[in-house]
């Protein structure tokens, strides 16, 4: 099974790039404050387990026999799709959450600029 | 506290052909209300023609949030002037001010805390479309199944709501198709809730945002959140 041995190698080994790269570039994002701390944690706690399974084949063997998988790399990507579709929910989420905050702000605005007109008219009525 | 205790709420979306008629209606039918329009970041001239209609409240919303997010905005504004009641009359022209008077008469009478206008009752009014007629029969039965209450047209946003219901609604308001899920929440809080038959005009000018292709999209967004609405029991 040489050819099965160095194909689970090479996934290893495109994991471990590909975590290090997501950490990195997370840890860049949230430095430069273009990524909120709290994004920032799931994509580090994703990263982190990509890592992790790559790293440690054992873990990754043990884990696909677990869930039934032969081939261990398909195990592994179907972890990689679980772990994009924690990521969405989370996306979706927080679009909700933002989508009402900024439907209560747009409310606030459209009647805080009715009483500013509202006061300028009694304004300039008073000073005429 | 203004000079009147009815607020009248007017949400327009690209009406500028309908809305001065509505308001000079609304203004002539209840002369004791304030006319509280809601420009919905319309892209046409519904803005400049609420104003030109004459001693009106304009909010213009600086982005587009659908009629849910506009008439939640009146009931905030009803809320903080300390309005006792508020009545929803949409900008498009079909629900009559004139008959804003039935749903005042039956609050008083039947002491609901908000009064539904239905075009299903009693009156004669202009026929909608099949797919719109079957929707609201489908609502019509789920209604019945969830809360006991028969309700003939659970989608008319032809309504007058009391102190207790803008407080409640002005906290949490449905955004898109509120009108049915609506009915649930007020239920929910142990509000009460009637109907009467009003007379309504098709419209003059201008489409239906619900088209044929949209009604089950339609159709199941509101199912989504009437069942959502029933299983929540705070919010």
């Amino acid at each position: 099974m040489i050819a099965s041995a160095s194909s689970i190698d090479r996934i290893h080994l495109i994991g471990v790039v590909f975590s290090v790269l997501i950490l990195l570039t997370v840890f860049l994002m949230v430095r430069a404050r273009v990524m909120k701390e709290k994004y920032g944690l799931v994509w580090f706690f994703i990263g982190g387990f990509i890592l992790v399974m790559s790293l440690e084949r054992e873990l990754m063997d043990t884990f696909a026999g677990l869930i039934g998988v032969e081939y261990a790399p398909s195990a592994f990507f179907a972890m990689l799709i679980a772990c994009a579709y924690l990521l969405l929910l989370n996306m979706s989420v927080s679009i909700s959450h933002l989508k009402s905050q900024n439907k209560a702000l747009a409310q606030e605005l459209g009647l805080t600029r009715l009483r500013v007109e509202e006061l300028e008219q009694r304004i300039s009525r008073l000073e005429r | 506290m203004r000079k009147g205790r009815i607020l009248i709420v007017i949400p327009a979306f690209n009406e500028q052909q309908n809305i001065m008629q509505v308001i000079r209606d609304a203004q002539d039918s209840i002369p004791n209300g304030d006319v509280l329009v809601i420009n919905d970041c319309s892209v046409d001239n519904t803005s400049l023609r609420a104003r030109q209609a004459g001693d009106v409240r304009v909010v213009d919303l600086p982005c587009n949030l659908g009629i849910g997010g506009a008439v939640q905005t009146g009931f905030k504004y009803a809320r903080e002037q300390g309005y006792h009641c508020m009545v929803q009359v949409d900008g498009d022209g079909q629900h009559i001010p004139a008959e804003i008077d039935k749903l005042m008469q039956t609050m008083e009478q039947s002491d609901c805390d908000m009064v539904i206008g239905s075009r299903f009752l009693d009156v004669d009014s202009f026929r909608t479309s099949w797919a719109r007629r079957m929707g609201i029969k489908v609502f019509y039965y789920l209604f019945r199944m969830l809360i006991g209450m028969r309700v003939t047209d659970s989608t008319s946003g032809f309504r007058l709501y009391n102190r207790r219901s803008i407080e409640l609604l002005a906290r949490y308001y449905p955004d898109d198709y509120p009108e049915p899920d609506a009915i649930i929440m007020l239920k929910k809080h142990g509000l009460r809730i009637c109907e009467v038959g009003v007379a309504m005009r098709a419209r003059e000018h201008g489409a239906s945002s619900i088209t044929p292709i949209k009604s089950p999209y339609y159709m199941a967004k509101v199912m989504l959140s009437i069942f959502f609405s029933y299983t929540r029991t705070r919010w």
